[in-house]
């Protein structure tokens, strides 16, 4: 019955044993990524992270010169 | 997030970050220029000048050193610094712990490159710092993880962005190797010379474990990290796909480190060992390429900013020089290719279309965008950025291009027979033909160096104004309260 | 369900993740290389350098000799007929650290002992264009000029000794050398004779043609004329050490 489980045991299998391990690590990793729009849509949102903290970058761009007609007025 | 507004500038230590810019660039100009200077020895034997300190042998890793851990490694700091604050929207946790790990580092390169001119090697490729100086890094580099962890244990996003993963990645990994690569013996307590621990085919292992997964942790990984912060940020728009970004990560931190064994084909290390390593090399162009995609296409509907913006084209163009030498990696791996490739230029122009192409483009491109932020104020000159990058190119595509004749040519002269079974050529024959390529390669290092020094014109005046616009603003507002 | 999102806001999961993806491989390549017994070739005649040698190693690894020069000879014709004999695990089983290399900027170096008179090497490393008049070698004059530093010697050797190198300090250590080297490669390896070694060997074949000197020279051309010379390759057959591989 269970001597097949044997075979994963033998030192010479051990190459086929971590491929088929890694590979399927690898394809449930994708599976988990790309199925599920809510999960799609929920990881995607994170992507936004970098662009939040624009304020002081605006200063950078188009303060100075606004500052610079006001300050004429 | 609530935190931006007044006192933004404050919120981040923003000095720590100019102080390793400004010496990226200083360690880029000097090492870019020992470049060029160890490329003509090449060409032109009598520049060593009989003069030990300055002989290749001794200039070389002052080269590697200066550039990968001088302009590579203070570039690694400054961004990892300025992205773990922005995109954690916190402070960095201690501000002598930075202040700690600058003067760390810069003396580790520093003390390096004089003690190689003075002899004091270990004579393992990019490892080269003898024991005390390893130890001066190790502190350092614990400082420096403890910082950044404790910076992102403290921050106001709920996620980790994923420019931070990389840049932890690439921090634990280099923690890693430096640790087993280093390990050796000191001759004495006051002795600079040391015997690493291991010998033979051992340390050859381990030596290019090392080797190999600095060029795929400090020079990609990190440098990776830099990537998907600025792409966006300079493009305006999120990274092409967050879920890429996920696979990109685990596989290349997965994969990366099997390939080491692919600078020891047909050596004395077991067949079994090289044949995995050259394996996981072709698997490794997978998430390379990946990677490669999510930072081009992240421009994917505006691409006419590449004709406007030219720190667009800095970062665009590093991506696709990122792509080319990910490629040509897992080609040169094969051992049908490495028994000619190996040993020869080809090898030394590889590293070149990644480490100029690639890693030097990318940080130009992020510095461009980050130093004006960092001072507030804009960039003196648009003009000469469209300038570096010309010269830039250039530089590459003549230092790749005369580096694959170089290394294609002796490779099949050396291995050429005649009809009756003869060698073709002697040894030295295929030097003689090297001279013209290595003119050639002398001179593509020049447009490089030289487009460096643009750079550092460029910033230097970008600086200099912000100094006199603050002060300037400073004076208007002392008038103002006069009147008042 | 396992969550993504559980790993990207914890810092110390996202840590100790990496760390265990990143060391599989490394853990994969690099330990087995320390039990497998056929790693490194089970040959006679390979022995640890003598204190001469040693030291010329120390300065062919000061001068970055390896940048430009390889020792490691691969198993190809045109190897063969250039160089010699592929170069086995065994002949670099007490060089710490390896000085395989990477790049032939000149020749493969692991067969030259021997190849040329010591009279050439000391003309090609005091000017190389003097006898090969294309080289792009860098002149080397200060070997000739530079009294070989040898008073720290033994502590070079308690170093190496440390490392696993059988240098011999007890009279048993010496015993076992004589039963694996012969008496006359233990002597050499004695840390307490190292100095009287080093200068009977600098001064009877006396490398540099300096009578009466000791000077860098001597050592650097002394550890070249050794190596590949260790092994006898008469004594095997074609194929023993394709089992190897």
């Amino acid at each position: 019955m269970t001597d097949w489980l044997l075979w994963f045991t033998r030192f010479e299998n051990s190459k086929v044993v971590a491929l088929l391990l890694f590979f399927t690590t690898f394809c449930a990793i994708l599976v988990y990524l790309y199925t599920g729009r809510k999960r799609a849509e929920r990881l995607e949102s994170y992507k936004y992270m970098p662009l939040q903290d624009d304020e002081p970058d605006l200063n950078a761009e188009h303060g100075g010169e606004k500052e610079n007609e006001s300050d004429k007025n | 997030m609530g935190q931006a507004g007044t006192g933004s500038i404050q919120q981040y230590n923003y000095d720590i970050i100019k102080k390793f810019a400004v010496m990226a660039l200083v360690w880029g100009l000097l090492g870019m220029a020992t470049g060029v200077y160890i490329a003509s020895e090449l060409a032109w034997p009598f520049l060593n000048f009989d003069i030990p300190q300055i002989t290749f042998g001794r200039l070389r890793p002052v080269h590697t050193t200066l550039v990968i851990f001088g302009f590579g490694g203070s570039a690694l700091f400054a961004t990892s610094y300025y992205v773990v604050q922005r995109t954690c929207q916190t402070r960095l946790y201690s501000d002598w712990m930075a202040v700690f790990t600058f003067w760390g580092w810069q003396a580790a390169v520093a003390l390096g490159a004089v003690s190689y001119m003075f002899g004091y090697t270990q004579s393992r490729e990019y490892a080269e710092f003898e024991w005390p100086i390893d130890l001066i890094i190790l502190v350092t580099w614990v400082v420096y993880f403890t910082l950044y962890i404790q910076t992102i244990r403290r921050r106001s996003q709920p996620h980790i962005y994923v420019a931070n993963w990389f840049y932890i990645a690439f921090i634990l990994v280099i923690a890693l190797l430096h640790i087993f690569n280093n390990l050796a013996v000191p001759v004495g307590l006051f002795s600079m010379k040391s015997y690493s621990l291991f010998s033979g085919v051992q340390d050859a292992m381990t030596q290019w474990w090392y080797g190999h997964n600095a060029v795929g942790f400090f020079l990609t990984a990190a440098f990776l990290g830099m990537m998907y912060y600025f792409v966006p940020k300079q493009a305006g728009r999120p990274v092409y796909s967050y879920r890429l970004s996920i696979v990109h990560f685990w596989a290349l931190a997965f994969l990366y480190m099997w390939v080491g064994a692919h600078h020891l084909h047909w050596t004395a290390l077991p067949d079994w060992t090289s044949t995995l390593a050259a394996t996981f090399s072709i698997m490794l162009l997978l998430p390379s390429w990946g990677g490669m995609i999510n930072g081009i296409m992240t421009l994917s509907g505006a691409w006419e900013k590449l004709r406007t913006d030219p720190i667009m084209l800095f970062l665009i163009t590093s991506l696709s020089f990122y792509g080319m030498s990910t490629f040509e990696g897992p080609l040169m791996s094969l051992k049908s290719v490495n028994a000619l490739s190996h040993y020869t230029d080809w090898t030394i122009g590889h590293v070149h279309s990644g480490a100029l192409g690639w890693v030097a483009m990318v940080t130009f491109g992020s510095f461009y965008h980050m130093v004006p932020r960092l001072y507030d104020t804009r960039i003196y000159s648009t003009r000469l950025i469209y300038l570096h990058f010309w010269l830039a190119t250039i530089g590459i595509v003549l230092y790749i291009t005369s580096m694959w004749v170089a290394g294609i040519v002796q490779g099949l002269m050396l291995r050429s027979f005649d009809d009756y079974g003869n060698l073709s050529y002697t040894f030295v024959e295929s030097v003689a033909f090297l001279h013209k390529p290595y003119v050639w390669r002398a001179l593509g290092g020049l447009f490089f160096v030289s487009g460096v020094a643009v750079m550092v014109f460029n910033m230097f005046m970008t600086i200099r104004r912000s100094r006199s616009e603050a002060a300037e603003l400073e004076a208007r507002i002392a008038a103002k309260m006069a009147r008042a | 369900m396992i969550k993504h999102e559980s790993i990207e806001t914890n810092a110390a999961l996202l840590v100790i993740l990496t760390l265990i993806v990143v060391s599989i491989g490394g853990l994969v390549e690099i330990v087995p290389l320390f039990y497998i017994d056929d790693t490194v070739e089970d040959v006679e005649g390979v022995r640890p350098y003598t204190a001469l040698e040693l030291r010329g190693r120390d300065i062919y690894q000061r001068e970055g000799c390896y940048l430009c020069h390889s020792q490691m000879i691969r198993p190809f014709r045109d190897e063969l007929l250039r160089y010699g004999h592929y170069s086995l695990a065994a002949e670099s089983q007490y060089d710490h650290p390896f000085q395989w290399g990477s790049k032939r900027t000149g020749p493969d170096l692991a067969r030259v002992g021997g190849k040329y008179s010591n009279a050439w090497h000391v003309a090609h490393l005091n000017n190389p264009r003097d006898v090969v008049p294309q080289s792009i070698m860098p002149n080397y004059p200060w070997l000739l000029q530079t009294d070989l530093d040898y008073s720290d010697i033994q502590e070079r050797m308690r170093a190496l000794k440390r490392t696993g190198v059988p240098y011999s300090e007890t009279q048993q250590e010496y015993d076992a050398n004589v039963a694996e080297f012969g008496a006359a490669a233990a002597d050499q390896l004695d840390i307490l004779h190292a100095e009287e070694n080093l200068m009977h060997q600098a001064l009877t074949e006396d490398y540099d043609g300096q009578r009466g000197r000791i000077t860098e020279m001597d050592a650097l051309v002394a550890y070249l004329q050794v190596l590949g010379t260790m092994v006898d390759f008469s004594k095997y057959d074609e194929g023993y050490f394709a089992d190897f591989r």
